[in-house]
């Protein structure tokens, strides 16, 4: 077993240990605005270099002060409270929303030392500590508990508007994001196989130095994490809940002014918290060589490009692919991803026990493969059964 | 419970931020509402409905089957950081769970339960798609009155 838990709240919690937490808390939560501030704009000027524009370039160096002059502009604006809304909740939908966003971020653990022997542990005034927020022993089930907790504000937020359009939004997306979330449990529990602790710390500890989850577990969960993950965020190509040619605005048609900001903040703090997730989970986080100078600094400038990667790949699906039609949506979370995460998920359990056992390793793996081709088929079979039921039941209509 | 301080503090910061950001913009911004402001949203439509109170079934069902699968992942996270310990039991423990959450799967698909849509693919068959539907035979052109036939084309 890794040690999980932060070396600086194991022990007794003094006044330096409390204001260290307070400035980690202050430093993260400037850090998560900042980096939204630039995703906004990062993904406005690859959007545009794609599609052949130029993009925001007018207020500050390349632009890069537009975020912060739309979010002044923002907060001049008249915050519409429609007459056929249940005030108190529409109100406050997207607080609902956004403090999810913030506090995922808090167990990504963003730099540090994690060669061969350390623990990304550093000193300040005199206090080990490790360069995350938080690192409860349960980490990973934290950030799955706070994705389940944005389906609420999205939820309420189209609900409580008391208009068809949000309402339809919410629905769909409430099913959407109900549906990805058990794809990306099941491809999560993969890599906590693999790491054998659930503390995101302990996760990063057990992938270096390049031991990284994406192939120790078979690059399967990986896929489908990212995947479910783009669906999570109900980004392109999943952005049913949004959908303006169908929905107006989805479930953010009626708000307006900061309300409509703080939703459209918690959108972009979220694609960069499931980046780092993603890094986290499978990419050894911020381990990767250390060239000179302090180790920790490697570790955050290894953390920010393997970041880069993800956000970058968010603004590209965005770009390239089209929308999901909604069965096509439902089939392929219900349908292929989780009985694909269900049935790697147990072969890799099957061959990690084989191998705690001493049983023959490719032994297993042919029984293994044997038995999901077996339930694949039962699988296609039921699929087969569904449609010709269906079929019957409209002729005879 | 110190590993959850930060946490809780992170929590305060959020909620905080959200709140200052209300009370700047009761400040700030201005407040002139009318009835067409406040009358939900309908594309400039005055709304000849009420919102929908009730919506398909199918949703309520995703739900209930999603409860099904949380459990079951609930259940393999323990057993994910522990396998070592279990060994061979265990496996032959999460094999029968998995099972049987497995058939509860294949029979939900197999009564349709998890279909969306229409059941019939488009296909040439369908009168939708024939070649003697064309713009010419589908749209009709209004306005056209009192023109000189010649005009038609053009005004296509």
């Amino acid at each position: 077993m890794i040690f999980a838990g932060d070396p600086l709240l194991s022990g007794h919690i003094d006044l330096a240990v409390v204001a260290i937490v307070v400035l980690k808390t202050v430093l993260t939560f400037a850090l998560l605005l900042v980096g939204t501030m630039f995703m906004v704009w990062f993904e406005r000027k690859v959007v545009g270099d794609l599609q052949n524009r130029i993009g925001p370039n007018r207020a500050g160096p390349f632009g890069l002060l537009q975020t912060l002059a739309d979010g002044v502009k923002v907060f001049f604006k008249e915050d519409l409270i429609p007459e056929q809304a249940d005030r108190v909740i529409f109100k406050y939908a997207p607080l609902l929303s956004m403090v999810p966003a913030f506090i995922t971020f808090a167990v990504v653990p963003i730099a540090g030392d994690f060669r061969h022997g350390h623990s990304g542990v550093v000193s300040i005034f005199g206090h080990r500590t490790l360069l995350q927020l938080a690192d409860p022993p349960i980490g990973v089930l934290l950030v799955l508990a706070m994705s389940s907790i944005a389906v609420y504000g999205v939820m309420l937020a189209g609900w409580s508007s008391g208009s068809k359009y949000p309402l339809l939004g919410s629905v769909r997306a409430s099913a959407q994001m109900v549906s990805y979330e058990a794809a990306l449990g099941l491809s999560v529990v993969a890599v906590v196989l693999v790491s054998g602790t659930l503390s995101t710390s302990g996760i990063v500890s057990a992938q270096a130095p390049w031991k990284w989850n994406l192939w120790v577990t078979g690059v399967v969960p990986f896929v489908i994490f990212l995947i479910s993950g783009t669906a999570e965020l109900n980004r392109p190509p999943f952005d049913l809940v949004e959908a303006e040619q169908e929905l107006v605005g989805g479930y953010q048609t009626e708000y307006s002014g900061i309300r409509f900001a703080l939703f459209y903040l918690a959108e972009f703090m979220n694609t960069i918290t499931m980046s780092a997730i993603i890094v986290t989970l499978f990419l050894g986080g911020p381990s990767g060589p250390v060239i000179l100078g302090p180790a920790w600094i490697w570790g955050l400038i290894w953390f920010l490009l393997k970041l880069l990667i993800f956000l970058f790949v968010f603004v590209w699906f965005r770009a390239t692919l089209p929308r999901f039609r909604y069965d096509q949506l439902m089939d392929l979370g219900w349908k292929a991803l989780i009985p694909l995460s269900l049935g790697w998920l147990l072969l890799l359990t099957a061959v990690r026990v084989g191998d705690v056992e001493g049983w023959n390793p490719f032994l297993v793996t042919m029984v293994g493969a044997v038995v999901l081709v077996a339930a694949y088929g039962l699988l296609v079979l039921a699929m087969r059964a569904a449609r010709r039921n269906r079929q019957l039941a409209e002729e005879l209509l | 419970m110190g590993q959850y301080l930060p946490v809780v503090a992170m929590l305060v910061l959020a909620v905080v931020f959200a709140i200052l950001s209300f009370a700047a913009s009761k400040l700030l911004a201005p407040r002139r509402p009318s009835a067409a402001k406040s009358s939900p949203y309908e594309c400039g439509i005055v709304p000849s409905q009420e919102p929908p109170e009730r919506f398909p079934v199918r949703f309520y069902l995703v739900a209930m089957i999603f409860i099904v699968f949380d459990i079951e992942i609930i259940f393999m996270y323990p057993y994910a950081v522990i396998y070592r310990d279990l060994g061979a039991f265990g496996l032959v423990e999460v094999l029968t769970f998995a099972i049987a959450v497995f058939a509860s799967f294949v029979y939900l698909i197999a009564n349709g339960a998890l279909d969306w849509g229409p059941a019939k693919r488009l296909g040439r068959r369908d009168p939708q798609m024939s070649a003697t539907r064309t713009t010419t035979s589908t749209v009709r052109r209004v306005g056209l009155e009192g023109r000189p036939a010649g005009d038609e084309e053009v005004a296509a």
